[in-house]
């Protein structure tokens, strides 16, 4: 049986848990007292709404686009320095850029707008230099889809991260040190007060990247990423779409970066590198390339399992069971074994291209109880099917190897292997490539 | 003579891939209302030629026009100068190239010889997307769900609504388009290429891989359609009861020449076409 | 001038060579798999490892012949468990693949090392000084060009005159009709890791003797500048691959010696986005048509 339900409700429902899990946070942060192991719940859920927003501008490009871009790193890399340069409270300047004579620019956006707005002021000049990471972020990147964009699929991918790795070398380069800071970090820029900022923000970004999917120029991203030929036939102009897409996905990898750097509270570029766009990639994977839906549970998945769910693994403890060989390290391992068997097993990733609805939602509680009972009907089943695959996979593996022998046989005494093909007006050639 | 106005002619196209002659002189004419088939054995550069007038690829030598205009013309350039075995080398002087999506804004509009569909898409999106170089919105309006934008989508979805219904696929509109059948499958590929709004419409082998009585019923389709929406047709086919059954001329390419060209009858009767097809005494 | 620049040259030379000998296996798995094979760079830089844990407890030259063999065997076994199972999915996914076993492999040496920079053993005989004009350098050096020349001559005589390397330039031309025609695919592709990864192993020695130090990280970088000689010299094209290697190596160490260290990295980069838009099939490199 399904369930359907009218827009009003829908509407009401998505506002309803929004509401109730915003109030969560917000109180949760304010709670939970910072020795508690809850605590991890909530650097959990900060981090992962950093992470599904980038990973949600990435599925932008990688899974509605059809563009294989690794390039998200150094984007957020120049989002998160535009947001800490603005932001370093005049009196700190000293401190953190010692080794540049105190940096060239003096104030911080925050306080100016502080000084003169007050309250709103403050969030004012949090915001202004997110949406300006945001913006030279989606400016850098509009430059460098000029040429990059022309290429196909794996020299996309390489070329993107090249330019990720100049981009972490040109922030690192000390003659720009009076606003980079070189290779030291950059630290004691504000920051938020509670959980609930990156989650308001990360959501509203993903909101405008569901808005803009849903619209005709997400379609059009779409036809692209199925069949840039037949786009093209169809009046798309590729260039500019892919421009397009690439420059919003950068704008939102830029603003995921500002988060970034707040809720670490210092940055470096080195972090920034091949193995961060890496894992976001992954993210995407695990959610389901095509689905933003997915990347949001798969952020949060990344970020609990890596960051506490598995902790243990590293303390020697976990679960119970104690080993010697659990020492620092072994977590990432486990993890990176896990990614792999999804990657190799279960490739359309939890939600694959499909969105969360209510419907789905409400079904999938109210079949639950039959599905756990033909559980174990359901496993007999798959397992004959795997079970009479093989069999059928080892009888054509025989069937191949008589054929060999046979034609072998055949060659040596001299017989012609090749019939000529059936003269027929048409010969069909199915499209190989299949989903 | 046939005095319509001429829709779309090919002048000495000349396609050469490295040393292949992959379309070699070719002139065409399709005027309007017209129904012009292009046949040949496989390999004759047929599609070739298709992409050469689409924009995919740049033609060697030769021009294309276009309603009266001449939009795609180019002439042996840079290594291809010595290496062009065609003819007409010095006729054109001029190198006007045009993307895909240009030509498709221009009216003309094409399908492919293996389906290309949008594989993730229901059948009313795959019609949907092809409208999408007609509406005006931005892409921050259409992201914010402005007004315009509100009511060119409602516009947009009305429009692909009422073709499918055309093509006997309003039924399917929300099936993923590569789930259709494969007989729907091409007629879906046609609805797509008509919601460019084109004035010529190219269809590449749109019988391929059907039965007699598919292929009856997609003639007649293809009757109506050119009534219904104004066009000129060229097409590909390899069924002779199609072609014959409703191309007002016809052109045949054999090894990327051009052999011969005229109405069904004179083609039928032409020694050079019966030889390209059942092959010469050697 | 050739006094202060000397040094830089030959050390570029040595580099190129170290940088050719990982191109290899990136340009002929790509010419036949159509897949940047991330996960190369860190089999060179397991190699790396390996020999570091071998050393303390068998002789040189041993350890260096299991360091080979150890190479191909994780190369192949990757190909067979990440790869082969992915061979009819989409392009992306096999990338993706790849993508996750260099992040696997990288984090196993994480745990392995414990993050820290293990020394690489010191091999006396490559470390001797030579003296060549003006500069004096070590043997290594001296070995490194020579010895790729000759294994990049070794290799291309085994491509060009053996069934099994007829069977790879067919393969690398049409993947389809090759296995149509009877070639073994599975086998060539294997043949192509076991090439890839035991020239990387051998790169690897040179490279790191180099080095003080390797960690888990050491991979990374000289992959993807063996990666992009691949591209620079057409990728799929064993020669381009080695010329892109040493044009790579030569230039980075000018552009140390130039004072401009920060940037030998990027500048790697720069020369693949350029050569991408001025000539994207590389030096050497085919055109391919799409069909439509």
């Amino acid at each position: 049986m399904e369930t359907t339900l009218n827009k009003k409700t829908r509407s009401a429902l998505s506002v309803a848990a929004i509401a109730l899990f915003l109030v969560l946070v917000y109180f949760g942060d304010i709670m939970i007292s910072p020795g508690s192991s809850w605590k991890m719940l909530i650097t959990v859920i900060e981090k992962g709404s950093i992470y599904a927003l980038v990973a949600a501008s990435m599925n932008l490009l990688n899974g509605f686009t059809g563009l294989f871009s690794l390039g998200q790193a150094g984007f957020m890399l120049i989002g998160a320095y535009t947001y800490a340069i603005f932001t370093i409270p005049a009196a700190s300047h000293d401190a953190v850029y010692q080794y540049f004579d105190g940096g060239i620019i003096k104030w911080s956006l925050v306080e100016v707008l502080e000084g003169s707005l007050g309250v709103f002021g403050h969030y004012l000049g949090m915001l202004l230099p997110m949406l300006g990471a945001g913006l030279i972020v989606a400016a850098i990147a509009f430059l460098i889809g000029i040429p990059v964009l022309r290429l196909k699929s794996d020299y996309l991918a390489i070329a993107t991260l090249g330019f990720a790795e100049i981009l972490r070398a040109f922030f690192q380069w000390n003659t720009l040190g009076p606003v980079t800071n070189g290779s030291n970090v950059l630290r004691k820029y504000t920051t938020y007060g509670n959980a609930i900022f990156p989650v308001l923000i990360g959501g509203i970004c993903i909101a405008i990247i569901l808005l803009l999917i849903n619209s005709t120029y997400g379609r059009a991203f779409r036809a692209i990423r199925d069949d840039e030929i037949a786009a093209e036939a169809m009046g798309i102009n590729l260039f500019k779409h892919k421009e397009l897409s690439f420059v919003i996905s950068s704008f939102f990898a830029g603003i995921g970066g500002a988060l970034l750097a707040m809720f670490q509270t210092t940055i470096n570029a080195t972090p920034f590198n091949t193995v961060m766009t890496y894992e976001i990639l992954l993210i995407v994977v695990i959610g389901g390339i095509g689905s933003i839906t997915g990347s949001v549970i798969g952020a949060f998945l990344f970020t609990a399992a890596s960051e506490w769910w598995l902790r243990g693994l590293d303390a020697g403890k976990w679960l119970g069971i104690s080993a010697s060989f659990m020492r620092p390290g072994f977590r990432k391992v486990v993890f990176a074994i896990l990614i792999m068997l999804i990657v190799l097993f279960y490739s359309r990733g939890i939600m694959g291209d499909k969105e969360f609805s209510w419907e789905r939602f409400i079904d999938w509680w109210k079949n639950l109880p039959a599905n756990l009972k033909s559980w174990p009907e359901r496993r007999k089943a798959k397992a004959s099917a795997r079970r009479e695959a093989r069999n059928a996979k080892a009888a054509a593996k025989a069937r191949a190897k008589e054929a060999k022998s046979s034609n072998e046989a055949r060659m040596a005494s001299g017989e012609a292997l090749f019939t000529p093909l059936p003269v027929s007006d048409t010969v069909m050639v199915f499209d190989k490539e299949g989903k | 003579m046939d005095n319509r106005e001429v829709v779309l002619r090919l002048s000495d196209i000349t396609m050469q891939f490295g040393g292949v002659v992959a379309v070699d002189n070719l002139n065409l004419v399709v005027h309007k209302n017209e129904i012009v088939g292009l046949i040949g054995p496989n390999g004759a550069g047929k599609t070739t030629a298709f992409n050469c007038i689409t924009g995919v690829y740049e033609p060697t030598n030769g021009s294309v026009e276009i309603n009266g205009e001449v939009v795609i013309e180019n002439h042996p350039q840079g290594k291809m100068k010595e290496a062009y075995k065609g003819r007409n080398a010095g006729k054109y002087t001029r190198a006007l190239t045009m993307l895909p999506d240009k030509v498709t804004k221009l009216g003309v509009a094409r399908t492919f010889q293996n389906i290309r569909l949008f594989k993730g898409m229901s059948v009313l999106e795959n019609v949907m997307v092809a409208m999408h170089m007609n509406q005006t919105e931005s892409v921050f309006g259409a992201t914010f769900r402005s007004r315009k934008a509100r009511s060119e989508e409602a516009a947009m979805r009305a429009e692909a609504e009422e073709l499918l219904r055309k093509v006997d696929l309003y039924e399917n509109r929300n099936d993923l388009a590569t789930s259709l059948p494969y007989g729907k499958q091409r007629h879906l590929e046609i609805a797509r290429a008509l919601a460019t709004h084109p004035s010529i419409l190219l269809l590449d082998e749109p019988a391929a891989g059907m039965n007699p009585q598919e292929s009856d019923d997609l003639m007649k389709f293809i009757g109506r359609i050119r009534d219904e929406f104004d066009l000129s047709i060229l097409m590909i086919e390899h069924h002779m009861q199609v072609i014959m059954g409703i191309c007002e001329h016809i052109y045949v390419l054999n090894y990327g020449g051009q052999i011969a060209d005229g109405t069904a009858a004179e083609i039928q009767a032409n020694p050079a076409v019966i030889e390209a097809y059942l092959g010469g005494d050697e | 001038m050739l006094h202060t620049w000397l040094p830089y040259i030959l050390a570029g030379i040595a580099v190129g060579g170290q940088y050719a000998l990982i191109a290899i296996g990136y340009t002929m798995v790509y010419g036949i798999l159509r897949l940047i094979n991330f996960a190369h760079g860190d089999v060179f830089m397991w190699s790396g490892l390996i020999m570091v844990y071998l050393i303390t407890v068998l002789p040189l030259w041993v350890s260096v012949i299991l360091v080979i063999i150890f190479a191909i065997v994780l190369g192949t076994t990757i190909e067979k468990v990440a790869y082969r199972p992915l061979r009819s999915a989409p392009r992306m996914s096999i990338m993706i693949s790849a993508i996750g076993v260099s992040y696997l492999l990288q984090n196993f040496a994480l745990y392995i090392t414990g993050g820290l920079t293990k020394t690489y053993p010191e091999i006396g005989f490559l470390q001797k000084t030579v003296k060549i004009g003006s500069a004096t350098t070590k043997m290594v050096t001296v070995i490194t060009p020579v010895l790729t020349i000759v294994l990049v001559f070794l290799l291309v005589m085994l491509i060009k005159h053996t069934k099994i390397g007829m069977a790879m330039r067919a393969v690398s031309r049409d993947f389809e009709t090759s296995s149509l025609m009877g070639i073994d695919i599975n086998r060539v592709i294997t043949v192509t890791f076991v090439i890839g990864c035991g020239l990387a192993a051998i790169g690897s020695v040179l490279y790191f003797s180099n080095y003080t130090g390797i960690n888990p990280m050491s991979g990374a970088m000289p992959g993807l500048k063996a990666f992009v000689a691949a591209v620079f010299g057409g990728i799929g094209s064993v020669p381009g691959a080695v010329v892109g290697a040493f044009v790579i190596g030569i230039c980075e160490n000018l552009i140390k010696g130039a004072g401009w260290t920060t940037f030998s990295d990027a500048f790697t980069f720069v020369l693949l986005i350029v050569i991408l838009m001025v000539k994207p099939t590389g030096l050497f490199g085919e055109k391919n048509i799409d069909k439509v």
